[in-house]
């Protein structure tokens, strides 16, 4: 984006533009180090690190944390390959034919996105009450939850004008269909690839209203063991594993900004 | 037939993820009871149940509340963001997303932070003035500032494609012209990214009417409607009042999302024949 203004450091109406973003980002940030500051003070509810520093609350946070991060990895990494084998053939059919019914299949695609995350879990917990158990509905959920947004990102960067050209010119040079594939578009749609996968890892990570319904104690993500330190454990402890968490999602989600594909879960 | 098979397996996710499920949530919402006969009483008890009718109102009112607030807040940014020359505009934008890949009870648990009776902003207060003051963080307050820090990332993400898609002269001659800032504020700018700005007030008011997670986490005395959902399910098992509350809040975002969806593209048409690809995700 060429800028209006040159010299925009001048202009009162960017002026103001800039106290408002400075004003949002320091909101936006502020909790980050506070986290920080509680999960490494002794002792948090009688004043900032009263008690001395410690790092006994990120020890025993990241002992509590540990098997639910391991499961949500693992959940999330199922997630992103159902995703990948569901969405990509989806993507790339809306990306390059016009077809009767096309609109309507874009639109039971972002469905999802309408409806409120804890009406998705309990539609699903009512259809199928004995599948809970097996954790197959919160694989399921989360699909359901992630998919539109893997769609949404990929669609773009699959109808690339250029892309289109430099596939017709491997065929024409005599590629198969699994050469263009794989030597010509997926290495063109790389980075919306990554941020793809990126945004489906971080949405599953940090997914709690679809989880909410449909977890067991054997199926327990991170996010629903972070709600349940909300409301029963030290507040230490909680900012801690708050803390643990964030290392999950904020670097990828920075990632994602970065490789310019940022999409809108739900909160 | 062509490669339409190419969607087969997703479509078949979807009937069974998410069609038949709902189909199951419609059904539940109509029983009486444990099963029984087809009965319009779940969706009776949603408007004649004082607790309910409480909750569809607190939604409301905290949903328009902070979407107005994102609004206001986020308009300049924006406009900043997209228009200034500051090298360091692109990590003020990064920053900005933060929220985006945080759910909504560690936003609640954030609000806890500054805000609780242990909360950073109480314990200030404290020592400067020998009293806690601002122990907000379960009042309808903390929950207001829980909300718009989700919001503030989704306006600003919506807001920043319409700029960046206005003329470039648009505040230049107004500013040539002589009109103060807050003239071009709310004369030139207001009205041009208005299609915008109603856009992303969609998305903002259908994100917080869905908001379950920082509800939760905060919600102590204002109840909204995802918590009775949650409560009427878990709490006094009562399946088929969970799900026309559901129902009645799956109605809610989507005529909220397509409705206003569809007076913004309205208000976008004799500005801009082709349509505005910028209207940015959904929640």
């Amino acid at each position: 984006m060429k800028p209006l203004f040159p010299r925009s450091q001048g202009d009162p109406v960017l002026a103001i533009g800039r106290g408002f973003t400075w004003a949002a980002a320091i909101l936006c940030l502020a909790p980050l180090p506070l986290l920080l500051l509680v999960a490494t003070t002794a002792n948090w509810p009688l004043g900032v690190w009263a008690g001395g520093i410690t790092g006994k609350w990120l020890q025993e946070g990241w002992e509590t944390v540990r098997p639910y991060a391991f499961f949500s990895l693992r959940l999330a990494g199922l997630v992103l390959g159902i995703n990948l084998a569901v969405g990509l053939p989806a993507a790339w059919l809306i990306a390059r034919r016009r077809f009767v019914g096309r609109q309507v299949l874009m639109a039971l695609i972002n469905l999802p996105l309408a409806i409120p995350g804890i009406a998705i879990a309990l539609a699903l917990i009512l259809a199928y009450p004995a599948a809970r158990a097996s954790g197959i509905l919160l694989l399921l959920g989360q699909v359901i939850y992630t998919l539109p947004f893997l769609v949404a990102t990929l669609v773009p960067a699959l109808a690339q004008g250029a892309l289109l050209e430099r596939e017709a010119v491997a065929r024409t040079l005599g590629a198969t269909f699994l050469q263009r594939l794989w030597h010509v578009t997926l290495p063109s749609i790389r980075s919306a690839l990554l941020a793809a996968l990126l945004l489906v890892f971080t949405l599953s990570m940090g997914e709690f209203n679809v989880s909410f319904f449909l977890f067991t104690p054997l199926n327990k993500t991170l996010p629903i063991e972070l709600y349940s330190a909300y409301i029963t454990n030290r507040v230490e402890v909680a900012a801690a594993m708050t803390a643990l968490f964030l290392l999950f999602v904020v670097p990828a989600a920075i990632a994602i900004e970065r490789l310019g594909g940022s999409k809108v879960g739900q909160a | 037939m062509g490669p339409r098979w190419l969607a087969a397996p997703l479509v078949v996710l979807y009937a069974l993820g998410l069609l038949i499920p709902l189909v199951v949530l419609l059904r539940q919402s109509l029983l009486e009871g444990d099963g029984g006969s087809l009965t319009l009483e779940n969706y009776g008890a949603v408007v004649t149940s004082a607790a309910y009718r409480r909750a569809l109102l607190n939604s409301i009112w905290i949903a328009f509340a902070s979407t107005l607030l994102a609004l206001i807040l986020c308009f300049p940014v924006a406009i900043y963001i997209e228009r200034s020359a500051d090298p360091y505009r692109h990590a003020l934008a990064v920053a900005l997303s933060i929220p985006l890949s945080l759910p909504g009870i560690v936003i609640g648990f954030f609000v806890i932070l500054f805000f609780g009776r242990t909360g950073l902003v109480p314990q200030l207060f404290l020592l400067l003035t020998g009293e806690r003051q601002l122990s907000l963080a379960y009042t309808f307050g903390g929950m207001l500032l829980g909300y718009l820090y989700f919001q503030i990332p989704r306006v600003v993400l919506m807001l920043r494609g319409a700029v960046a898609a206005l003329p470039q002269e648009v505040i230049e001659v107004s500013r040539t012209l002589g009109a103060t800032p807050l003239q071009v504020y709310l004369h030139v700018l207001l009205p041009a990214l208005l299609p915008a700005l109603l856009s992303a007030a969609s998305v903002s008011l259908a994100t917080a009417f869905g908001a379950f997670g920082t509800a939760a986490t905060l919600s102590r005395g204002f109840r909204v409607l995802p918590l009775e959902i949650a409560a009427s399910f878990t709490e006094s098992f009562q399946p088929g009042r969970a799900a026309s509350l559901s129902i009645v809040l799956t109605l809610l975002t989507t005529a909220i999302l397509v409705g206003l969806g569809q007076v913004a593209e309205q208000a976008l048409q004799p500005q801009r024949p082709a349509a505005g690809s910028s209207r940015g995700p959904r929640p």
